[in-house]
């Protein structure tokens, strides 16, 4: 028996491990080339002992502007999250607690999450021209919106039904008004499930790629869109593609470290179990 | 007595019911505006002649409809269908190997593995593309380099017919199969303990515990993880935008590709709303057909 286990111990780490392996390495090439001069970049066979140099970064930063492109993927994504968060948790709890709307509601909320993005795009590229949205933030957070707030509100749903139903009731003896036991007694209680919808729902604004490729001019171009444009305009820049790229994945790799722990709980409640 | 009672009842319970479409209509409203309204101007496009160039044209009919459906929409309906169905069904299978082997109850390292194992969930499919794209380049790429090292020749990855479909489902492979692995390891997770005790005690194998008592159990959850992998993949867009542009020649055209194509390539916004109306229905019924399997199962 305890030889069998042993085996299977080895074993799970071997696959365990190979998988780990065919996702660090890829992304510690990228990274190791960030840091390589122009020369070495292209150098095949590969060289693995050079100095490193932060050149490529500066070159993003300074000469492309990578900075406020990241700035502009930071508003877009935070607004948008925001606003989610506020109307979506509200209609999340009605739907939950009053099945306000039916049992359509649910399902017209998940209708909207299964709609191809491209849909989308024609009529807000055409609408925006009209309007003068196009190039603009709040344009971008409008189109953000329509997979977002369906989002948020169904990982909502599920994390108020995890607040017992006995605490809103005593609060409604208690004499609050049904806005009163929301924002007192549920929101507090929900706490964590908000923030991960929060940190789910900005990661999908901060990767979104199709609507800012289309909505998005010089003044607004998010992370995603520049760093596209830099391959189509420079060829092959290796390096200040990998050091762009690195960039992008940063941030969210930070975020993650801090709130591990509350993806895998949201992901449980929500997605799921939804 | 009972009429105080019974008053008092009523007040706060006709608050709740106003309260209730207070809260649920900012966001109604806001789906109909930013959702609703945009996809019936697409309906109305889809049967118009406008081509971006020469301004809205006349009324097309079903014109636009039997233009894309009589051209490029067989090719690009059937790669669509083969990069889904490889896609989902090679990254189900290992993430919920995976799942299974991160679920074990004493696994030393199993923080260190979610949290590698993760990482792609949180990475732009731009990154993920350009990452492979230097990696898979014919001359400067170091995976033609280490093959070579091997003795096998070097290849042309996005750019021989017969490999490009290949090498963007290995890349949509390694980008996607994070998150099927965290919804399906949270529903292990969350899975009660006790029945694959049960079986253990009573000498169950691995093998016998895994088909009779997780398998039943997890069917739900392998169920929505399916349904919201497909859908996604049946939209596939900007893979196929940063790899191939739908290359070599239409090897890797999806229908989402084929649509911005044509709107914004030839610039014909009809033919495209068309052809994205047709994605939506396609889309529709699929989610329809397995929600419905799912309930019999």
């Amino acid at each position: 028996m305890i030889g069998e286990s042993r085996w299977v111990q080895w074993a799970s780490h071997l696959i365990l491990g190979g998988a780990s392996a065919v996702i660090l390495l890829p992304l510690l090439w990228v990274l190791r080339t960030s840091f390589a001069d122009k020369v070495v970049a292209y150098q095949i066979p590969p060289d693995l002992f050079f100095a490193p140099t932060l050149d490529n970064y500066r070159e993003v930063l300074l000469r492309f502007d990578f900075g406020s492109f990241f700035l502009n993927s930071l508003i877009v994504a935070m607004a948008t999250t925001l606003i989610a968060l506020m109307l979506g948790a509200l209609a999340a709890y009605a739907i939950d607690r009053f099945r306000t709307g039916g049992p359509v509601m649910p399902l017209a909320i998940l209708a909207t999450q299964m709609m191809p993005p491209i849909v989308l795009v024609i009529p807000f590229f055409l609408i925006f021209k009209q309007v003068g949205l196009a190039d603009t933030h709040v344009g971008l957070i409008i189109t953000y919106l329509t997979f977002n707030l369906p989002y948020v509100v169904w990982l909502m749903m599920s994390f108020f039904k995890r607040v017992p139903r006995e605490l809103d009731e005593a609060a409604l003896i208690d004499g609050a008004g049904p806005f009163g036991v929301f924002w007192r007694i549920v929101l507090p209680a929900a706490l964590p499930g908000i923030g991960a919808a929060g940190v789910l729902s900005f990661v999908l604004c901060w990767n979104e790629f199709l609507f800012a490729l289309m909505l998005t001019g010089q003044q607004t171009k998010t992370l995603p869109v520049a760093i596209s444009s830099l391959v189509t305009q420079q060829g092959t820049a290796i390096g200040a593609v990998c050091a762009s790229t690195m960039l992008a994945i940063a941030p969210m790799v930070l975020v993650y470290f801090a709130i591990r722990k509350l993806l895998v709980a949201g992901l449980s409640l929500g997605a799921v179990k939804g | 007595m009972t009429l105080v009672a019974a008053t008092a009842g009523i007040t706060p319970r006709r608050h709740r019911n106003l309260a209730q479409y207070i809260f649920v209509a900012p966001t109604v409203i806001v789906l109909a505006l930013v959702v609703a309204a945009p996809l019936i101007y697409s309906i109305y496009l889809s049967f118009q002649e406008y081509i971006i160039t020469y301004g809205m044209g006349d009324f097309a009919g079903l014109g636009n409809y039997i233009a894309v459906l009589s051209d490029d929409f067989a090719n690009v309906s059937w790669v669509t269908l083969k990069l889904t169905a490889l896609c989902v069904a090679i990254e189900f299978i290992v993430a919920f190997g995976l799942a299974l082997l991160l679920n074990q109850p004493h696994l030393p390292g199993r923080s260190f593995y979610l949290l590698v194992l993760m990482i792609p969930v949180l990475m732009t499919p731009v990154a993920v593309a350009l990452m492979f794209r230097l990696m898979f380049n014919p001359t400067l790429g170091i995976v033609n380099w280490l093959i070579g090292l091997a003795g096998i020749p070097p290849q042309g990855w996005f750019g021989d017919p017969n490999l490009a479909l290949g090498t963007v489902v290995f890349v949509d492979v390694w980008h996607e199969t994070s998150l099927m692995l965290l919804m399906l390891y949270a529903g292990l997770k969350a899975m009660p303990s006790e029945p694959v005790e049960a079986a253990r005690i009573d000498g169950a194998s691995r093998l016998q515990i895994l088909l009779y008592v997780t398998w039943p159990l997890m069917k739900p959850v392998i169920m929505v993880t399916l349904l919201i992998r497909m859908i996604a993949a049946l939209k596939s867009y900007d893979l196929i935008y940063m790899l191939t542009q739908g290359g070599p020649g239409k090897a890797t055209e999806t229908i989402s590709f084929y649509a911005y194509r044509l709107g914004f390539r030839f610039l014909d916004i009809g033919q495209a709303a068309a052809v994205s109306f047709i994605l939506l229905i396609v889309v529709t019924i699929l989610t329809l057909v397995l929600l419905r399997t799912m309930r019999e199962a």
